[in-house]
């Protein structure tokens, strides 16, 4: 069978020992994401954002309540099985990009596929080909350092999407992006979203990728304040 | 529609895909590899000068020549030499994982499990071993026979059992690796044990 609720998030609560102090970074967040929806998670700074992204992402383990991705309590599943979830379930972009510095464009963009156990050659001409879906296709053999900004979070968005993930994941993607490089990164995802019919969650503070988003979660303090239709 | 059953499976990597990478690391991050293949290369340079200096004496003597042998506390100092090249090669591989950080979290999102993470390292490591260990071999034969050629003649070197060379030589090399891979393991450990979210927010 499978699920109109690409993620479902039940009771999570996730609270951090500081010293004496418990801080409830989430304060138990109730909320269903459905396959191809695009979701903007917007709220101040400690509101919860990045560690709800972290423990939708299988990256941390809740202190109660349960993430389900497509019908299964990721709680429950071992290392092996969650390193699974992360390799081909979801795809990770970062405000800071995350590029491996040694590599080039397309070794960073087959990287996913090597986890995946898809041959060498054919990984490659994978990441040739995505690497060409995101404008990049004369800038195959460069290292990130060699790239700009803008360029780099397209390469991270076609390692993103290199096995196929379910869930694309995004924290801040336009956060380190001047404002016209940030657009066309929102309008590339954007249209992955409406062509691939992706799921796509986004922690966000930019207005327009908040605008062009099917439903805005607003948090603070851990919980969820309100949702808008965007 | 994706189904429910493929909510298991196996990632992989594979030690082909570790020396791929683990390669490319060392090419394009060459400077901190030298100092690891150098770090080795030293230690074991002095292990073997001792070694084939026995040797080439001994064969010396068999041949009639005067009998002068390395005496035992010197390979009291090569020891203390290899340990110290292991605690270098181990800060080196430290500071290595620390600048690391960030890609060792992402590698993690990506689906590296903790065990592909420490091959990696090992990997690596197994290669600096070899290079440190020809370099250091090449630098010990070289000043052996500059060593004993004064007393024993500089052809002495001609006449010492190949076998024994040979011996010697695989020897070295493979205690090179060795000593490589286990200054690394702490290391690799550290690396691979790190939790993905405190990687990722890690700045250098």
């Amino acid at each position: 069978m499978s699920y109109d609720n690409v993620i479902e998030l039940r009771e999570l609560q996730r609270y951090y020992k500081m010293g004496a102090e418990t801080v409830k970074a989430l304060d138990g967040i109730e909320l269903e994401i459905r396959r191809g929806e695009y979701v903007s998670i917007v709220g101040p700074s400690g509101s919860g954002k990045t560690t709800l992204f972290n423990l939708v992402g299988g990256l941390d383990k809740p202190t109660n309540g349960s993430v389900f991705i497509d019908g299964v309590d990721i709680s429950q599943l071992d290392a092996y099985e969650l390193a699974w979830l992360r390799c081909r379930k979801i795809g990770y972009i970062f405000q800071s990009f995350n590029l491996i510095q040694v590599l080039t464009a397309l070794e960073n963009v087959s990287l996913p596929t090597v986890f995946a156990g898809t041959p060498h050659d054919e990984g490659l001409k994978k990441a040739e080909k995505l690497l060409d879906q995101v404008g990049l296709s004369d800038r195959i053999n460069h290292r990130p350092t060699e790239l700009s900004a803008g360029q780099q979070q397209r390469v991270a968005i076609a390692r993103a999407l290199a096995n196929d993930p379910a869930i694309i994941l995004a924290d801040e993607p336009t956060g380190n992006l001047d404002l016209n490089t940030g657009m066309e990164i929102i309008d590339l995802l954007h249209g992955l979203n409406k062509m691939r019919g992706l799921t796509l969650v986004a922690a966000t503070h930019d207005l327009k990728m908040i605008k062009a988003s099917d439903r805005i979660v607003w948090m603070r303090d851990g919980v969820v304040e309100r949702i808008e239709r965007g | 529609m994706k189904m429910n059953k493929e909510a298991t499976g196996r990632v992989h990597f594979t030690l082909m895909d570790a020396v791929r990478l683990g390669r490319g690391y060392i090419r394009r991050r060459l400077d901190r590899s030298l100092i690891n293949i150098a770090s080795i290369a030293l230690g074991l340079s002095f292990y073997t000068t001792m070694v084939i200096s026995d040797l080439l004496y001994s064969t010396s003597a068999r041949l009639g020549g005067g009998q002068v042998a390395v005496e035992s506390y010197q390979y009291w100092l090569v020891a203390v030499s290899l340990v110290v090249s292991i605690v270098g090669i181990t800060n080196a591989m430290l500071i290595a994982v620390y600048e690391r950080y960030r890609e060792i979290g992402t590698m993690k999102c990506l689906g590296a499990l903790d065990r592909h993470i420490v091959l990696l390292f090992l990997v690596e490591s197994f290669y600096q071993g070899l290079v440190g260990g020809l370099v250091g071999f090449s630098f010990g034969l070289a000043s052996a026979i500059v060593i004993t050629g004064f007393g024993a003649g500089f052809d002495i070197v001609l006449y010492a059992p190949r076998v024994s060379l040979l011996i010697i030589f695989v020897g070295s090399v493979s205690l090179a690796m060795a000593l490589s891979m286990v200054a690394t393991l702490y290391p690799a450990w550290r690396a691979s044990k790190l939790n993905p979210v405190e990687a990722l927010r890690y700045e250098l």
